[in-house]
């Protein structure tokens, strides 16, 4: 069962990350372009899980979820969801927990755009929204395969967070992080290491694309 | 398989003293009910406030009866709890000049680090608390307490040579994957309140899941489950 894990890990990453292009890339938008007064107040929300430890989400996020506060009793009760120890409660507070990871290169991306290109899209003829998809989002291809990496990446290392609101449960909410922990404390130094070597292997490999790729994509930008 | 409920699988949650004696008994009763036991190893404290809050769990073996007291008077099991074994504290180190089963050798300068399982999580933690405060050495041996969330925290710090000696359950010290590492001393029986051990059914358990949960609690009180504790040292 040790590759179990891994895949739940694996799951998790990929779903959180697929959530975050969803939402993450319209908040980007709007934060790139916004004027608004509270604007700083929205940007420190969404940068909080950088700074924050993990525990103090995790314990927040197990208060909310819980069906014995107001919130997660009207989950379980009306909806029947209850999000601590489950699966969808991990991908909930993975959206939370990598949020900034998408937003941010996203974000730093539409704002280094020159404000030329959406003029130009627009005297054209293009609506805001096909600008957008259409000239803007191809123009940011090295941020936005940036958030997508990070995203996945920092959700792989996702630990004090599900600690708190997984439960250890194999199949379920038992990641590989949560393995490792699980496996030093049973004495099992061996396994430990297989699961710690292959998540190093995995984080490195995956930096190492982003470089590369960004790298790559800038030059052909300037070049073009 | 990615997702559980493939198959019967009991989630048995284990206070971290019993996980390798829990891990055999859950193989002889595969071996004759070809029920699943998924343990879910944590501190009792934890793991009770895992259950407050709804962990889907079927049983709980604390490692002691007051977490299975307050959740039964919480109405979160189907009965009272029962005591399944009594544990055994004992003294465990890499470090030589340690002898008989009073405290006096961790006071040796060789030993820096004792390890000692959070008395407020772990009940292992509380009665060599007690112990050391019978022995009147609780303030000498208070700088050099390093605190584990359970007793396998405990266990993985002495392992890894993060501290030269542990306050550790004997069922750990006689599990085959740890025999022959350092030497273990049982500390005196007198110097603490007897750790007895309660096992629950949880509410949480349903359906067929219910039926075997009462099966693997009956198993833990047969005879073949007696002589699996006893090897572990338990009374």
């Amino acid at each position: 069962m040790l590759y179990q894990p891994l895949w739940l890990t694996l799951q998790l990453a990929l779903i959180t990350t697929g959530c975050l292009l969803v939402i993450g890339i319209p908040i980007a938008a709007w934060l790139a372009q916004s004027k608004f007064k509270l604007k700083p107040a929205v940007e420190a929300m969404v940068s909080l899980p950088l700074v924050l430890p993990p525990s103090v989400l995790g314990f927040y996020l197990l208060l909310a979820f819980s069906p014995a506060s107001g919130f997660g009793k009207f989950l379980n009760d009306v909806l029947g969801i209850r999000l601590v120890f489950s699966f969808t409660g991990l991908v909930i507070s993975s959206i939370i927990y990598s949020l900034p990871f998408m937003v941010h290169p996203v974000q730093a991306g539409l704002e280094a755009l020159p404000g030329s290109l959406r003029e130009a899209s627009q005297t054209l003829g293009k609506s805001s929204w096909q600008t957008f998809i259409h000239v803007l989002l191809p123009n940011i291809k090295p941020a936005l395969f940036t958030g997508v990496v990070l995203s996945f990446a920092h959700t792989l290392g996702e630990f004090g967070l599900v600690l708190m609101i997984g439960g250890n449960i194999p199949g379920i909410t038992k990641v590989a992080s949560i393995a490792i922990y699980d496996e030093v404390e049973s004495l099992n130094f061996k396994a430990a290491h297989i699961y710690a070597g292959i998540l190093l292997a995995m984080s490195f490999c995956i930096l190492v694309a982003v470089y590369v790729v960004n790298k790559h994509l800038t030059r052909n930008r300037l070049t073009a | 398989m990615p997702f559980a409920g493939i198959g019967q699988t009991l989630r048995v949650a284990v206070a971290a003293n019993a996980q390798f004696v829990s891990e055999k008994l859950a193989k002889a009763f595969k071996q004759k009910t070809g029920i699943e036991a998924q343990l879910i190893v944590s501190s009792s404290g934890k793991l009770t406030t895992q259950i407050e809050q709804g962990a889907p769990f079927d049983v709980f073996l604390s490692a002691d009866m007051k977490y299975p007291q307050e959740l039964y008077q919480k109405k979160l099991t189907t009965a009272a709890p029962k005591i399944y074994a009594y544990g055994t504290l004992v003294i465990w180190s890499k470090a030589n000049g340690l002898s008989g089963n009073n405290l006096s050798g961790l006071s040796n300068v060789a030993i820096k680090k004792i390890a000692i399982a959070n008395p407020k999580l772990a009940p292992y933690g509380t009665a060599a608390e007690e112990a050391m405060q019978k022995t009147h050495t609780f303030a000498t041996l208070k700088p050099k307490l390093v605190y584990g969330e359970s007793i396998a925290q405990v266990n993985q710090y002495l392992i890894a040579g993060a501290v030269d000696a542990a306050f550790t359950a004997k069922s750990v010290v006689l599990d085959s994957a740890q025999k022959g590492v350092g030497r273990w001393t049982e500390v005196d029986s007198k110097l603490y309140h007897p750790i007895a051990q309660g096992v629950v059914v949880l509410k949480a358990s349903q359906g067929q899941n219910l039926a075997a949960a009462n099966q693997f609690c009956k198993f833990m009180f047969s005879v073949q489950a007696k002589q699996i504790f006893k090897a572990y040292g338990y009374r």
